[in-house]
């Protein structure tokens, strides 16, 4: 097929919108004033924001949590499926690269679902059509009986040899988590690969490719060492970022915590990051060092979206942004429907 | 140009004159259309998404259109 022609500033228009879009996303005071609501006043609180039509369109078959989990899942992927359509060129081609890890999370969601038996209608009910397999594709393989005939029904796809070669081991195992750390090891090395192929704006994409992959290094450096689990973090860990595998094996091996922040912060060149490692020496607990990564990668996006005003980074930031603001909403309507206390709700939100 | 008659010259300053209008106005308008650009595409993608600034984001568009007005006053006070 032709590439679409895209005039000589395509850039300008989409990073604007989304921009504009930003700027629409729900703010912190938002989120405080949900804690203290109920669920169906959170879900009108909602209804009057962007997810209206979505709410509208499922209130008739869908009521309380149900309601508002659907409505949020379904947003997100139209969200996501329209940046798709209004993306140039290039811009197009990294966005659907990026959106690729909603496909690993949908297939692994179903193989999954299939090896514990549940029903394709609860599976359906989770999944996040948000990637290259749409709905479509995804009813079909919900159609399909075993996981066996899931990995069989994505031969076509780049990640097909990766689910064959794990496939015996997790069914054996009872685990995917074998098959989930492949598949993403995966998906970041074709993300650097196309990212260095020589397409224009190439070096933006990397860029933030670098910093998400320090990221959940980091992050499951800190999940490993608080496990403490012996095992071979180097299947864990995802090159092509500032650690390599056997140093991120080193540093979830050392024994003393100052030692560990010590030698990640030797290795680290960002500023910020080297004074929210700082922030963090104190035992802080897992969940709030991951809540405080994810705040300063989000940090570090936006300002790298500033600088590069009409690049990649300004869709991946709101892209990252919107997810967020998705797991929020769900993280409160969880948390309300377990009667959770307000501040116990707080600590998991991304604000 | 020994041999040019005072008609000629006029003639020639004449033409001269008409040609640098005809410079300032053309270019300073290619200046314009380039700065416009950007800008038009930045506020269709604004307006898409927000209506209600449609009146603000035009004002931002015809801001460069001062460079062509420039060149039109030039132009005018070659020729007249």
């Amino acid at each position: 097929m032709a590439e679409k022609r895209t005039g000589p500033v395509p850039y300008e228009y989409v990073c604007t919108r989304l921009r504009v879009r930003k700027s629409k996303l729900l703010a912190r005071e938002d989120y405080l004033r949900m804690l203290n609501m109920s669920i169906p006043e959170m879900t009108r609180f909602i209804e009057e924001t962007q997810y209206k039509k979505e709410i509208d369109e499922l209130g008739t078959s869908f009521s309380g949590i149900d309601l508002l989990e659907i409505a949020l899942s379904w947003n997100l992927a139209k969200e996501y499926q329209n940046i798709q359509k209004i993306a140039p060129g290039d811009l197009k081609r990294f966005t659907q690269s990026y959106l690729r890890r909603w496909d690993i999370q949908n297939v692994l969601t179903i193989l999954r679902g299939k090896a514990q038996g549940i029903t394709s209608g609860k599976i359906k009910e989770i999944l996040i059509p948000a990637g290259e397999l749409d709905r479509v594709i995804l009813d079909r393989l919900l159609k399909e009986e075993s996981p066996e005939r899931v990995v069989e029904a994505l031969k076509a796809y780049t990640m097909y040899p990766v689910l064959t070669k794990w496939l015996g081991s997790a069914i054996a195992e009872g685990s995917f988590a074998h098959m989930e750390n492949a598949l993403y090891r995966q998906f970041y090395g074709d993300l650097i690969e196309e990212a260095m192929s020589g397409f224009k704006g190439g070096r933006n994409f990397l860029d933030y490719i670098r910093l998400e992959i320090d990221m959940i290094n980091i992050r499951n450096m800190f999940r490993l060492r608080a496990d403490r689990i012996q095992q071979d973090a180097r299947e864990i860990a995802i090159p092509g970022g500032t650690f390599g595998v056997d140093e991120f094996q080193r540093l979830v091996n050392r024994e003393d915590h100052n030692e560990f922040i010590d030698a990640v912060k030797s290795r680290i060149k960002l500023r910020p990051l080297l004074d929210m490692l700082e922030t963090i020496r104190q035992e802080k607990s897992l969940r709030e060092t991951e809540i405080e990564l994810i705040k300063f990668q989000i940090r570090e996006m936006e300002s790298m979206s500033k600088r590069n005003p009409f690049s990649i980074h300004p869709i991946l930031t709101y892209l990252e942004k919107k997810k967020y603001e998705i797991i929020n909403l769900r993280a409160l309507a969880r948390g309300k429907e377990s009667n959770l206390p307000t501040e116990r709700i707080r600590g998991f939100l991304v604000i | 140009m020994a041999d040019m008659t005072l008609e000629m010259v006029q003639a020639s300053q004449l033409g001269m004159k008409a040609l640098g209008a005809g410079i300032a106005v053309g270019l300073t308008g290619i200046a314009t259309g380039i700065a416009e650009m950007s800008i038009g595409s930045a506020a269709v993608g604004a307006t898409a998404e927000n209506k209600d600034i449609f009146g603000l984001a035009l004002l931002f568009t015809v801001i460069p259109e001062t460079i062509v007005i420039f060149g039109l006053v030039v132009a005018l006070l070659l020729l007249f």
